[in-house]
């Protein structure tokens, strides 16, 4: 039994601490605002740092680390609520890694290390957004396959080079396609997120080669989709325990100083309560993370895991969120002061790839059904 | 050392020699079990057996060093006992006082010849211990304890009343905190003892509570004297001590080796064919992840003391999510219960267990510091939030005003 980090895991996450903590200040998030949303400078850093091809084997210019390791780099991104596609590309990336052809790994995966090439995924549908049942329609067709449909609000898409796209035949197979965003057929309307970072709905109408298949292509993608979707949903969970953590931070700087009745607010016992009941709650969104984040970094059974993860990090996380947006009152209400971002990622991770009631069903149906 | 979350193959092989030790000399906890609620004498004479075939087989005190009779192993160890201990059908709970509170206390502020005297027996199961700590106007504020000591020669005359002492009935010595100097703030005056509580001067009134059993005590002390030689630590350092003890209490509740699972439950909701209702499903799938929650931060607590670090804020989580998992997770066995929930004793399905544990949910709630008191503790050290400001911390004790 050995649950904390390796001194090399410490060493990782201090290094992207330094990263975000040094480039993504307050400053330079709100003049992001005018920009396209997408921090561009911070960007070349991570690439600089190894960190965009951080679960990349050696070969294509990664460092052929694993989930565990890319969990502490983006909670650290969380924490400081930096605009960059760090998530959506590198489990697009791993994804290709673990799926794809070694045609199609040489064909991206050095761009993905270097900084040049981004990916994205575009794992959530219209409608009931079960990610496992894609609505986006496959026809097997000469030298490819054809995909019909649209993918809503999918991150970054407007800076990303390739999509992977899941798809569903008539039979109920699955595709995973790697769709380039320049290709006829393809258009991105951007859209406003609550979190305020770029994503765009995607219409999609092309053929795309075989080559570019990354799963499904003679048989049924669904194993590779469920791989993609567990290890999206981990990502999501680790980006939530750092905005949840920058939050409560932030919070109990701003109860400390601020007084009313002549003390501190955490003075009231009301107030250090709620921030203590935040504190308690990102503990547990932080165990059941790493404990998700090192059973799929070993290849183990971690359905279930991953849904307790999950569970956590949106009704936990938006629990936090919100006591962190209520305990700073009026303040909270100015968008020059920085509360509210953290709130926004909450709220949207919150429901990113379904909300905490679809994960606790699942979940229900695995322990429970008989 | 990498993450390894999970036995490790030594450790394997430690739960391995513990299991095989255990069904040789006990049987698999069955699902008739019987309902010791009702024989609390019983279950301490059951307790005291089996401690005995532990120390003799040398499994009692795992992680104890050697030198007081333990087995010397790693605290580690000591969790993967107590995991499969409580899959078999063996008595433990009367000693949770002595071996999870006492011992500890002791091997940290005892003398030498302390540790010899009363060490050995307690491993060994022949005392019960119980703590006499609240007094009617001592409960969260502890530090305001008003039973009084005073020295006369080389013993020491105590009087006054204590309340909530778990098997104070059954007990044979009790840690005893007493006012020694009322002009020194509340913190600074306070003295830790050891009591034989067959002294003359004790006496033990069992309050039956709401689950009906008679597990708490009101202990009224009227001239007791106790010999100098057994105060525990320094005269007037008495808090110093009581925290250690504080310390291991919350560590005990928090660490669970609860008698239940959310699988169990699970399994009787199968049986009254609840699991296709979806909200019963969900609560018990909420349920599961407050459970799995609960494992993961023990095991980042046993990491830290297996590499005698310091523990982070698992410890003082701990205590307060595992009482509000009880909470939770009793309101849903009710509702799975359905009208079997309106029953009660050894008649409804599993012996009436959950509505006892439903009803044992405040001991869970208030011991060790209450709820709030833990969100208090967890406000100023995980968060760094400023003290509450108090009024009473300088003043003498003498001139605080009494509750």
């Amino acid at each position: 039994m050995n649950f904390d980090l390796s001194d090399e895991q410490h060493v990782l996450s201090d290094l992207a601490q330094q990263i975000f903590s040094g480039l993504s200040t307050i400053e330079r998030i709100t003049e992001l605002q005018t920009g396209d949303g997408f921090d561009a400078t911070l960007w070349n850093e991570l690439a600089k740092a190894g960190l965009l091809g951080l679960c990349v084997a050696e070969e294509h210019g990664g460092l052929a680390m694993h989930m565990v390791e890319l969990s502490l780099v983006l909670e650290q991104q969380g924490k400081h609520i930096a605009q960059v596609p760090l998530w959506s590309s590198s489990i697009a990336a791993m994804t290709v890694a673990q799926y794809g052809s070694p045609a199609l790994q040489t064909l991206v995966l050095p761009g993905v290390c270097n900084g040049t090439t981004v990916l994205s995924c575009a794992l959530a549908n219209f409608g009931a957004n079960d990610s496992m049942n894609p609505s986006v329609e496959a026809t097997d067709v000469d030298g490819g396959v054809r995909l019909v449909g649209s993918k809503p609000a999918v991150p970054y898409a407007q800076n990303a080079h390739f999509v992977v796209v899941s798809a569903k035949r008539v039979d109920g197979s699955v595709v995973l396609a790697l769709v380039e965003t320049d290709a006829r057929g393809v258009i991105l309307t951007a859209v406003d997120g609550s979190d305020h970072q770029p994503q765009a709905n995607m219409d999609i109408d092309v053929v795309v080669p075989a080559s570019h298949i990354i799963a499904g292509l003679t048989n049924d993608g669904r194993e590779a989709l469920r791989w993609m979707h567990e290890h999206s949903l981990v990502a999501l969970c680790a980006i939530q325990l750092g905005v949840a953590q920058g939050s409560i931070a932030i919070t109990a700087e701003h109860v400390k100083t601020r007084h009313q009745f002549g003390k501190p607010l955490s003075a009231q016992q009301a107030v250090a309560v709620r921030a203590a009941d935040a504190y308690i709650t990102t503990e547990a969104m932080r165990v059941t993370m790493l404990n998700a984040a090192w059973r799929l970094a070993e290849g183990f059974d971690a359905r279930q895991d991953v849904l307790v993860a999950m569970y956590w990090a949106t009704e936990g996380g938006h629990s936090v969120v919100l006591a962190g947006q209520h305990l700073h009152g009026g303040v909270g209400a100015d968008i020059s002061y920085p509360v509210h971002r953290f709130f926004l990622w909450g709220i949207q991770i919150s429901t990113q790839l379904g909300g905490a009631s679809q994960h606790l069903a699942r979940l229900g149906k695995l322990i429970a059904s008989r | 050392m990498s993450m390894q979350i999970g036995d490790s193959a030594a450790e394997a092989i430690f739960r391995d020699q513990a299991r095989t030790w255990l069904s040789q000399h006990a049987s698999l906890r069955s699902d008739d079990v019987a309902n010791w609620h009702d024989d609390l004498g019983g279950h301490v004479v059951a307790c005291k057996k089996w401690q005995h075939v532990l120390y003799d087989n040398g499994w009692a005190g795992i992680s104890w060093p050697k030198q007081f009779g333990g087995r010397g192993g790693t605290s580690l160890q000591a969790s993967i006992f107590a995991e499969e201990q409580s899959k078999f059908d063996v008595a433990t709970g009367s000693f949770a006082v002595s071996l999870g509170m006492v011992g500890p206390t002791l091997m940290a502020h005892g003398t030498p010849q302390q540790h010899a005297e009363f060490l050995a027996p307690m491993l060994r199961g022949d005392h019960v211990w119980c703590q006499l700590f609240s007094e009617p106007n001592a409960g969260s504020d502890l530090a305001n304890i008003g039973t009084r000591a005073v020295l006369d020669g080389d013993t020491w005359i105590v009087n006054g009343q204590k309340v909530w002492t778990s098997f104070g009935q059954f007990s044979d010595y009790g840690i005893l905190l007493t006012r020694t100097e009322p002009e020194s703030p509340k913190h600074k005056g306070i003295t830790y003892f050891i009591v034989d509580m067959k002294s003359a001067g004790i006496e033990v009134r069992p309050l039956v509570q709401i689950t009906g059993v008679a597990h708490f005590n009101e202990v009224f002390l009227s001239d007791v004297r106790i010999p100098a030689a057994n105060v525990l630590g320094q005269v007037n350092n008495g808090w110093a001590v009581a925290n250690t003890t504080l310390t291991s209490e919350r560590a005990f509740i928090g660490g669970g080796g609860s008698s239940w699972t959310v699988e169990a439950l699970i399994e009787t909701a199968q049986k009254l064919g609840r699991t296709q209702d979806p909200v019963v499903r969900q609560k018990l799938a909420a349920a599961y992840t407050r459970a799995q929650t609960l494992s993961y931060l023990g095991y980042r607590l046993r990491t830290a003391s297996s590499l005698g670090l310091i523990p982070g804020p698992e410890m003082f989580v701990m205590k307060l999510a595992y009482a509000r998992h009880w909470e939770k997770t009793m309101d849903t066995a009710m509702e799975v219960l359905g009208a079997d929930a309106m029953l009660w004793g050894d008649n409804v399905i599993d012996n009436g267990e959950w509505q006892h544990r439903l009803l044992s949910q405040f001991a869970i709630r208030l011991g060790g510091g209450t709820n709030e008191i833990q969100q208090n503790i967890i406000g100023e050290r995980g968060l760094g939030l400023p003290r509450e400001p108090s009024v009473d911390r300088n003043l003498p004790w003498r001139e605080l005003v009494k509750g």
